[in-house]
Parts: C-alpha cells; structure tokens; sequence
C-alpha cells in the first residue's frame, strides 16, 4: 500500500487512471487547488496545470481519460464555467468555456464510442447537460425535457454506439436520454428517493436493463428493467449517501459492486446480497472521497483512493 | 331577389335516399385523396375570379364544400363535413379513411334495412363491432421511438421525405408534448431551428431597454423576475419592488405587468444603473384574465416566484425578496422575452406538468387541448421551429398545412403506437369480425358484422385504386400474403407493411373508426327529416360565410 500526502490538505474530489495503468503508473487527482499528475502510481504529484501558468488556484471537480487514450492520449477535467482537454496525457491543455453564467461541473462522462464519435457529456448543478460532438472543441447545452437542472451525476450506456442511451441523475431524481442526450424523458423513480448522486450501468445493460443509482438518503437502488421498476438494496447498512458505484468490468458473471457509502467503501460480490467493508482502515479512518479502479473488482486488483485529507492511497 | 322555402318534413324512403346521395357525394370528393398518390381535387373560389384551389386533404376540402343543391342530400353531406372536420382538428389526419369507412357502412346498412332489417338494433351491433375494432387496433399498436421511426411515421402521413426527415427528428427531441411553431420558411429548402430554454410573445416596453443594440436584445445572468398582472399607472406602485431589489442587491431585474405608463417606463428607464442594477419590463403574456392567470402560474412555478395578481388585489406594496422568481439567464427584444434554467423547485415544476398532463388527457375542447399542449409544450425547457420552405407562396402555404397536420398526427403516433399502415391494419381485423358473425345467430349483429367486414376493406381498396391498382387483384394478392402485408403502391408491391416502414399513426386510425362506424351509425337510424325555413338571395351568396353549392 502506498500513501502520498498532497501539497494541499484538501479532498480529492475525482480520480482518473490510464488504462495502462499497471505499465505506465499514469493517475490524476482533481483537488480544489487544481488537477494533479502522477506517473508512479500515485506516489508523487505533480501539478498537471503547470504548462497553463494560472496566477491562482483553478478547482477541478471532476476528471476523466478517454477510452482510446493509449492512443489519443486525451484527458478531460471539469473546471468552473468549462472543461479543459488535453491531447498529450496532461501535459498541456486546451480550455473550451461554457456560456455565462460559469457553470459548476458535478460530472463529466465519455461517450464509449468516443472513437468515432468523439462525444461527451458533462453534468453542471445549475444548467443542466453540456454536450460536445467533438471531442471536447465546442459545447452545447441540450436539456429538451430535463425539468431539473441540478445534475449531479451522469451514466453513459456502454452500448452508447448502438442505444445513445444515458441517464442523468439529479436532485429530484432520474431523466434519461435515448438519442444521445439530444432530449430527456423522466424516469419513473420516486422522488422521495432523490437527490441522485450516483449512477452505474451494467457493462451488459444492453441485454439486462440493470442500472444503479446512489441516493443522498437512501443508499442503494437498481432496476433490472431499463428504470421502468427500481428496488432499494441493503437498507442496512447502505442506508445513507451513497457517493459512487463501480460495477466491474465482469458483472454479469461475478456481480461484484464497489461503492463509496457516506464516506466509506463497502463491497459486494454477489450481486448486492451481501456487503462487507472494504478492508483498509487506513482508508476508512481517514475517509473516503473518491476512487479508480485500473483492474475492476477482483480480489488483488489495484485500488487508487482518495481521501478526504487530500492524500491518495494506491492499495 | 329572394325567396323563401317553407318547412317540408321527409319520411323513408326519401330520407335515407337523400342521405346516402349526401354521403356518397361528400365522401366521393374526398375518396381521391386517399394514400400515398393522390389525386386532386380542384374547387373553384366563391369570393374571386382566381385559380381554383387545388387540393388533396380530405379536411381542408369539407370545410370548402358548404352547402348541396338538394337539401335531403345536404344532410348527409354536411353529417360527413362535420364528422372530418372534427377528426382533422382533433388528430390531424384519417379524413379520407374515415369517409369511405363511413360510406361502406352507411350504405350496406342502408340496403340491409331496406331488406327489412331493424335500423336500432343494427346500430347497436355496429357499436359494438366498433369496440372489437378498437381493440384490436390497440392490441396491434407498438411503440415509436428514434428520430427514424418517427420520419417512417410522418413519411407515411405527409408522402414527402424532406419534411418527413426533418419531423422524425423534431419529435425525436420534442416528444409528444413538445412545442413545435410551424413558420413559412425563408427558402425552397425546409429548415429547423431548437431554442433552449421557453419563451412567450411579449416584447420589450420600451426600445430604450435594448442594450445589446447589433441583436436588440436585451440579456442577463443571474435574473430576478417580478411576476404579476397589475396595471403600473404611477412610478410610485413601482418604488417597494425597486427598494426592495436595491436592498437586496439584486444586479438584474424582469418586472411583468400588464401595462406601464409612459410615466412609469420612464421612471425604469431612469433607475437603471448599467454596472449596478439593470431593469427592464414586458407586459403579462396571454389575452384574456385565464391566459394571463396561466401563464403567470406556469412563470411562477419555473422561477420560484410569486404572482402579483390584480384581481386579488395584490400590489408591491408589501413585496419580499422571496417574492421574486429567479433566473440563471433572462433575455428579451422587442418581440419576445424569455427564461432559461428557472430556478423554481424541479419537484414542483415536475407534479405541475403532469397534472397539466392529466388536464390535457381529460379535456375534451379542442381549444383547451391545445391550450394546455402549449403550456406543457413551454415548461419542457425548449422549443422547435421547423421553416417551411417551397418555390412559390402557395407551395409554401399547402406544405405548411400537410406539416401541421403530420405533426398533429404524430403526436397521437408517439402517445398511443402506430400500426401497419395502408389500410392493413384495418384489414387485418377482419378475423375477429368474422369469428364474431360466425357467433351471432341475429340477423342485425350478423348484418352489422357483414357491413364492418366489408368496410375494413375499403380504404385498401381506395388505396389502389387512386394509384391505378385494380382494387380486386391488390386484395386478392394481399390476402393470400397474410396479416400484416399490404400494397404497397410506390414498388407496386405486396410488403410486409410495418417492416417497410408504412405505418399509421394508430390514434389517428382509432379516431378515423370511431367517427366513421359511430356517424353511420347515428345516420342509419334517421327517419324522418324536417327542413327549416331559409331565406336566400342570388345577390348575397357570394357573401362570406354563404354555403358554397357543390
């Protein structure tokens, strides 16, 4: 286990790995005073704005490397008022601004089909969904139908290519998009279970409708039928916030969830049935804010956590 | 010159004669219209000497057909007028089919009565074929989604592919309720715009509030928004409102009213601070006290603020901060004004549309149906335009009337499915009439099963035949091809209809049945017809508003 303190005592709000993490030790931490690179794996940072010569601190809330980025090497970081894009793994950025007045960025996804379609969503509190058709140059704000603005979260279909399916969690509750976020319809979720502030779909929601959805109150729930019906899972103990959910890359066959409860991680691996805590009590004692997972779930698979006091531990 | 007829009163079988000559002749006007190759129909003009119109929508036509020469025959035609022009308001299409469905009932119900039959019991055997019919409709209905779908469905209703392509995706992102202008266009191409946000047609008060002066436009983030209806005579009803905004630091300010005096757009135009405070006024959307009424609620729930209304007796007198609604961006010309990312509650925006929802469901009025689309249409946050466009005014003008009648129909297409189109999935509910007569040993249900079964054939007949089919072969070759197969007349094929992309909205087919086997219903059971009194002069029938003799 490796633990590298921050400059700053400050949360880490988002982390972002390169696929090829276990060769390259490529990570990125988003913090208040920026957004931070490591190439070891976690075990030094250095500031990933560097190239950009800011006077002051530019906050990053969220951030996220592209699908392809063995080869386009591109990473996005949400920043109040726009995102900025990088084509050379960090090292330089280009800053696309969204119209006044300054959005605040809650989430930021990737089209899986990024490839060719080059496109990507980010999620603001205030004005609702930008998208971007190529790759990240301009943005648009589409929010025909999201009668709620406050994004919190954003869950993009892994068969996007095929569905344009994604699902925007809010604080009212759940709208999804099947035309490629042109348009959103309300789902049918009880808005007692509202806010949303996390959402996973199934790697095979194309042929089992399973999407889960982390509410501020109400811990977990899931619908195995495209939002149409939802149950909540473990009232106890995932009764509180639930901040993120990872599914892994496997969970059709191995139903292993990870997710971040109030501010700690708890695991199931057999499809919510049973939770265990996730066993670190470094990283529960200092509290968890954010994580990546390079390798999934699987037991020995590497885990990078961020942690409330702006350190980062790589487990 | 002018003459009077007295009262005459008409007993069978007079009556029925001169209603089926009614029918027929009204349906025989519309019948060319039907499918994807219609043919013409040319009426001449009663208050010019121009061109004749040339037609080929069964609604707009009976609106044009005002009055028969024999007034027996008037009857029937002015029953047909109005059963299509209620349908063509109602769901914007189906007119043609609903006129042969009618006359295929009402004349083979006319030679079963004369046979002997009972006309009551026929009707009701007839309504309750109707019922089956709508059943198996919706059994056979089946969801419409993805902006290619949808171009299928509008191709199907307006036969033009430009406007078709373009409606598919506007209804893509619109949905259903979704608020859709339809404008002349600016060019021979069709064209369509999306604006976000949601708008209504009033305009700055003043141009001096315009501060973008190359838009002239006036826009502001971060907007506070007074909502209310009251009539601003004096500067003085404005002072609470403005101190309270100036203690409240507000920087930008939308005050709606139903009017401002030059004294009090004057007082405005004054307390404007470029850097500090920005102000401007648009009067209350709406005409009328209930359109104002709704719009100011809609406005209030969107923003979070509350209307001041003039009825009630409100005045700014005792305005709070809460009071006011709030904007991330507000925006306004000389023309409109507009709010994007209101900052009201999203619960309560969300339970306002469904109940506007469940209104909209319930209403009946064809006046508060639209009313209440236009509203859920504004809350959904943005709107569409789609620019109609074609080489001369007049191409322009019809293919303006085909678009607004495709979208209507493809409202009910999203809401309830579509099915086969081409008459086939009237064709295919033969079966479940036929099993029915099968069943009944009464000679009225077995008559009215007969009729029903014959009539579902009509519409693919008159199909064919239009585009220069026999009738007979193109439903013998379907026939033997299945269910679910039908002509289509542009390959001159037997298809697979849903897999070829000719669909029918299938509201509009349930409407389309329901007028039709009801009207001939309802007409079959006329006995007797008593004529008024009417006067009329040779010098005023060229007069507005005159039925027009066919």
């Amino acid at each position: 286990m490796m633990c590298a303190e921050s400059q700053l005592q400050e949360i880490v709000y988002d982390l972002a790995v390169s696929p090829d993490f276990e060769e390259d030790g490529l990570c990125f931490a988003a913090r208040a005073s920026g957004l931070y690179r490591s190439e070891d794996g976690g075990r030094s940072w250095q500031d990933a704005y560097a190239s950009l010569e800011l006077s002051a601190a530019l906050t990053t809330s969220v951030v996220v490397v592209s699908p392809g980025f063995e080869t386009d090497r591109s990473v996005f970081a949400g920043v109040p008022g726009g995102v900025l894009r990088s084509a050379d793994a960090g090292q330089s950025w280009q800053v696309a601004s969204f119209p006044p007045p300054a959005p605040f960025v809650s989430s930021l996804v990737i089209s899986p089909n990024y490839a060719r379609d080059g496109t990507l969503f980010v999620g603001t509190l205030e004005d609702g969904v930008f998208r971007s058709g190529d790759r990240g140059t301009h943005w648009a704000a589409w929010n025909f139908g999201l009668l709620d603005l406050n994004v919190l979260a954003l869950g993009v279909s892994p068969d996007y290519g095929r569905d344009e399916t994604l699902f925007a969690g809010t604080e009212s509750g759940i709208f999804r998009s099947s035309n490629g976020g042109r348009a959103w319809r309300e789902v049918d979720f009880d808005s007692g279970w509202a806010p949303v502030l996390s959402l996973a779909l199934s790697p095979g929601y194309a042929e089992d409708g399973t999407l889960f959805a982390g509410s501020e109150t109400h811990g977990l729930l899931r619908t195995q039928d495209e939002g149409a019906t939802w149950q909540r899972l473990a009232e106890e103990p995932l009764s509180g916030a639930l901040n993120s959910i990872t599914l892994a890359p496997d969970f059709a066959e191995r139903g292993e969830v990870l997710v971040l409860h109030e501010d700690g991680l708890w695991v199931t691996r057999d499809g919510g049935q049973t939770w265990t805590v996730w066993p670190s009590r470094e990283a529960m004692a200092a509290g968890v804010a954010s994580l990546a997972t390079p390798r999934g779930l699987a037991p020995g698979a590497p885990l990078l956590v961020g942690l409330m006091d702006g350190s980062v531990l790589h487990i | 010159m002018s003459k009077t007829r007295s009262r005459r009163v008409v007993f069978q079988p007079a009556t029925y004669q001169g209603l089926q000559r009614g029918i027929n002749q009204m349906t025989d006007a519309v019948r060319p219209t039907l499918g994807p190759r219609p043919r013409i129909v040319a009426i001449d003009r009663i208050l010019d000497d121009k061109m004749p119109e040339m037609l080929d929508n069964g609604g707009i036509i009976v609106r044009r057909i005002i009055q028969l020469a024999d007034r027996d025959e008037d009857v029937g035609a002015m029953l047909v007028r109005d059963v299509l022009w209620t349908l063509h308001d109602q769901v914007g299409d189906g007119t043609a089919s609903a006129a042969v469905l009618l006359q295929s009932v009402f004349n083979g119900g006319v030679r079963y009565l004369a046979s002997g039959g009972n006309a009551s019991g026929l009707k009701q055997h007839l309504e309750q074929g109707m019922r089956l019919i709508l059943e198996e409709l919706t059994g056979k209905s089946r969801a419409v989604s993805g902006a290619e779908q949808l171009s299928q469905v509008a191709r199907s209703i307006c036969y033009d592919a430009s406007m078709a392509k373009l409606l598919g995706e506007i209804f893509d992102i619109i949905g259903e309720y979704g608020r859709l202008e339809i404008r002349p266009g600016r060019s021979r191409q069709d064209e369509r715009e999306y604006v976000e946000g949601l708008y209504w047609d009033r305009g700055l008060v003043s141009r001096e509030m315009v501060t973008d002066a190359g838009r002239q436009r006036t826009e502001f983030e971060n907007g506070a928004i007074l909502i209310s209806n009251l009539e601003i005579e004096q500067p003085q009803q404005l002072f609470p409102a403005l101190e309270m905004a100036l203690r409240q630091e507000v920087r930008s300010l939308l005050i709606v009213a139903n009017k401002f005096s030059e004294a009090a757009i004057g007082f405005l135009l004054a307390n404007r601070r470029p850097d500090k405070f920005q102000v401007i006024a648009v009067k209350t959307p709406g005409y009328g006290e209930q359109e104002q009424a709704w719009a100011m609620e809609d406005l209030a729930v969107l923003s979070g603020g509350r209307p001041f209304v003039k009825s009630a007796g409100d005045s700014f007198a005792a305005i709070r901060a809460e009071h006011l609604g709030q904007a991330r961006r507000v925006w306004a010309d000389r023309r409109n004004f507009g709010i994007i990312g209101g900052k009201g509650d999203p619960r309560a925006l969300r339970q306002h549309i469904a109940s506007l929802r469940a209104a909209h469901e319930q209403a009946e009025e064809v006046v508060l149906r639209d009313k209440l689309l236009q509203r859920i249409g504004k809350l959904l946050g943005g709107s569409a335009t789609l620019w109609v466009g074609g080489a001369t005014e007049l191409e322009i003008e019809e293919r303006q009337e085909v678009a607004k009648r495709t979208a209507a129909a493809m409202r009910g297409a999203i809401m309830e499915g579509v099915v086969p189109g081409g008459g086939v999935a009237l064709l295919d509910c033969q079966p479940v009439l036929q099993e029915r007569l099968e069943q009944s040993q009464e000679a009225d249900a077995r008559a009215a099963y007969r009729i029903l079964l014959e009539a579902m054939e009509a519409p693919m007949r008159t199909i064919a035949a239009n585009a220069g089919f026999d009738p007979s072969q193109v439903m013998a070759h379907v026939k033997l091809a299945g269910p679910g197969h039908g002509f289509d007349v542009g390959s001159g094929q037997v298809v697979d209809m849903a897999e070829a992309g000719i669909l029918d909205a299938s509201a509009v087919q349930k409407a389309a049945v329901y007028a039709a086997i009801a009207s001939a219903g309802l007409a079959l059971s006329v006995d007797v017809l008593v004529h008024g009194k009417e006067q009329s002069s040779p010098a005023s029938a060229k007069t507005p508003g005159k039925r027009k003799r066919l």
